[in-house]
């Protein structure tokens, strides 16, 4: 559903400089991540685990919620979150709207009429008609996507990325699974920016554009060829691992430790997540 | 093809977690079993690869890009079992990082991305390319078949779990409170965009990343006689 397309000319010689832009995009927005998770604010200040089960919570309190007001007051904490955590509301509400809550509002458009919702009639566009159930099914769409995108957002800038893979150990993730995560969350980085080189590499050595059909080829050399990167790579991690002791087991350091005012955010926010539950 | 939060109701995410936990218990045994100590941090690399390989904007005619999943690949070069791990670590990070598909749908993302994609892909470059050598022109078609296949069949189950919702929730009026388009829209919408468009990118990167590693790093491709 995510699939992007982006318009642009006859030949495809600029996939290479979306590709640069998109692994600039990425380097940059993680950089940035993890500065606004260093930043002193109210979320930053909490144990990523409780963190983690507090926005959980929050999320489930949104799938659950059946009325506007409900969703309303869970939209409402968002950005009041966000000003106690010391990120821009600017950025934050820009970061929250594109791209998922705009894609999804424009899925939510055809749900508006009365050819998709039948029902009482709100208003007529021409010769098509804008249903009440159209117009409440729309805005209930658009402003769930929102409110859990925000707690997303929320959740991936206030906390340090490493600790947040750390924190699903207390969930139960085996420990394999996180050992992996957190290795793979490493060699992304390498990765996307061994990408960004080949593709400025490309650029600066083809004068023209090329045709779709050979942009295709270029793509395809590059994924190989990062196949080819990774297995060589295997060997050295796992030389690195042996050198830090690995002996077939993982583990991981958790150097977590929860504070009373972890446990008061967290009965705080079970309790309003329940009010806003139960609440008609 | 990755779903957001807010789309799917709780059952619907629920069940789907429920269905991936033995699928994901029974895919970390198959690959303890399998695997090697030395390729433990093949997962991880691999895994890494799954999620950059998404990121590679493909030139489609027209002068757009798509985005291919790379799921049919990496069971490729991994097999399907290290390849449904491999991919759930990537849309982990993708969702709990970088907001990229929901946390609350991750279950369902899993099933379609890591189960249905690789083994639907998996099992179709099997039937082709059954008994073809290595490097034979069979594998190349095959490779091409099978993304475009599995990327198809995960977007059918994609749609039909769009278009569950609103026959499980709704309003006593017949508003929906999730994904509003019945299964008649959600399947044509999903699975005509994958069949016309982004099944072909599919197809086409798997095949040629197959091609390329047939002629350059033939020995990548051992996966079948490992498995």
């Amino acid at each position: 559903m995510c699939d992007k397309r982006r318009r642009g000319s006859g030949l495809a010689g600029d996939f290479v400089a979306r590709s640069i832009r998109g692994a600039l995009t990425f380097l940059k927005e993680a950089v940035f991540a993890e500065e606004t998770a260093s930043l002193p604010g109210l979320l930053q200040a909490l144990d990523p685990r409780v963190k983690l089960a507090s926005v959980l919570f929050l999320l489930l309190a949104t799938m659950f919620a059946r009325t506007l007001p409900v969703l309303g007051m869970l939209y409402l904490v968002c950005p009041l979150l966000a000003v106690l955590s010391r990120l821009r509301l600017g950025f934050f509400l820009v970061r929250t709207w594109v791209f998922i809550p705009l894609f999804s509002l424009a899925i939510a458009i055809p749900a508006l009429f009365s050819f998709v919702s039948p029902g009482k009639i709100a208003a007529s566009v021409g010769i098509f008609h804008i249903t009440q159930p159209g117009l409440r099914a729309a805005i209930f769409f658009v402003g769930r996507v929102t409110v859990s995108v925000s707690l997303a957002v929320l959740l991936s800038l206030t906390t340090r990325h490493a600790a947040l893979l750390k924190a699903l150990r207390a969930f139960g993730v085996p420990q394999i699974f996180v050992m992996i995560l957190g290795i793979c969350h490493r060699y992304i980085y390498l990765f996307v920016e061994l990408v960004e080189h080949t593709y400025l590499a490309i650029r600066s050595r083809s004068g023209a554009r090329l045709h779709h059909w050979q942009g295709r080829r270029v793509v395809a050399w590059n994924i190989g060829q990062l196949w080819a990167r990774s297995c060589a790579l295997n060997e050295q991690v796992y030389g690195a691992m042996l050198a830090r002791g690995f002996r077939g087991e993982p583990m991981t350091l958790d150097r977590f430790r929860t504070q009373p005012r972890d446990w008061v955010w967290l009965a705080c926010v079970t309790f309003v997540c329940l009010a806003l539950t139960t609440l008609r | 093809m990755h779903i957001p939060d807010g789309y799917l109701g709780p059952p619907t995410s629920g069940a789907l977690y429920a269905v991936m936990l033995p699928l994901w218990i029974a895919a970390s045994r198959i690959v303890k079993k399998t695997l090697r100590t030395k390729q433990v941090p093949l997962l991880a690399i691999g895994a890494a690869f799954s999620f950059v390989v998404m990121m590679f904007n493909v030139p489609i005619p027209g002068g757009s890009t798509g985005h291919a999943v790379g799921g049919v690949l990496v069971a490729i070069l991994l097999g399907p079992w290290a390849a449904m791990i491999a991919i759930t670590v990537a849309l982990s990070i993708q969702a709990l990082l970088f907001g990229d598909g929901g946390i609350t749908a991750l279950g369902a993302n899993c099933f379609n991305m890591a189960v249905v994609l690789p083994v639907v892909g998996y099992g179709v470059y099997r039937l082709i390319g059954h008994g073809a050598p290595r490097g034979s022109k069979r594998r190349v078609i095959a490779a091409g078949i099978a993304g475009y296949v599995g990327i198809v069949a995960a977007s059918l189950f994609a749609g039909v779990e769009f278009g569950l919702q609103p026959f499980f929730h709704h309003t006593a009026e017949g508003q929906a409170l999730y994904c509003p388009y019945g299964i008649k829209i959600s399947v044509t919408a999903m699975v005509g965009e994958h069949l016309l468009i982004f099944g072909w990118v599919e197809a086409v990167v798997t095949a040629l990343v197959v091609k390329y590693l047939q002629k350059h790093e033939p020995e990548l491709l051992g996966q079948e006689e490992r498995a």
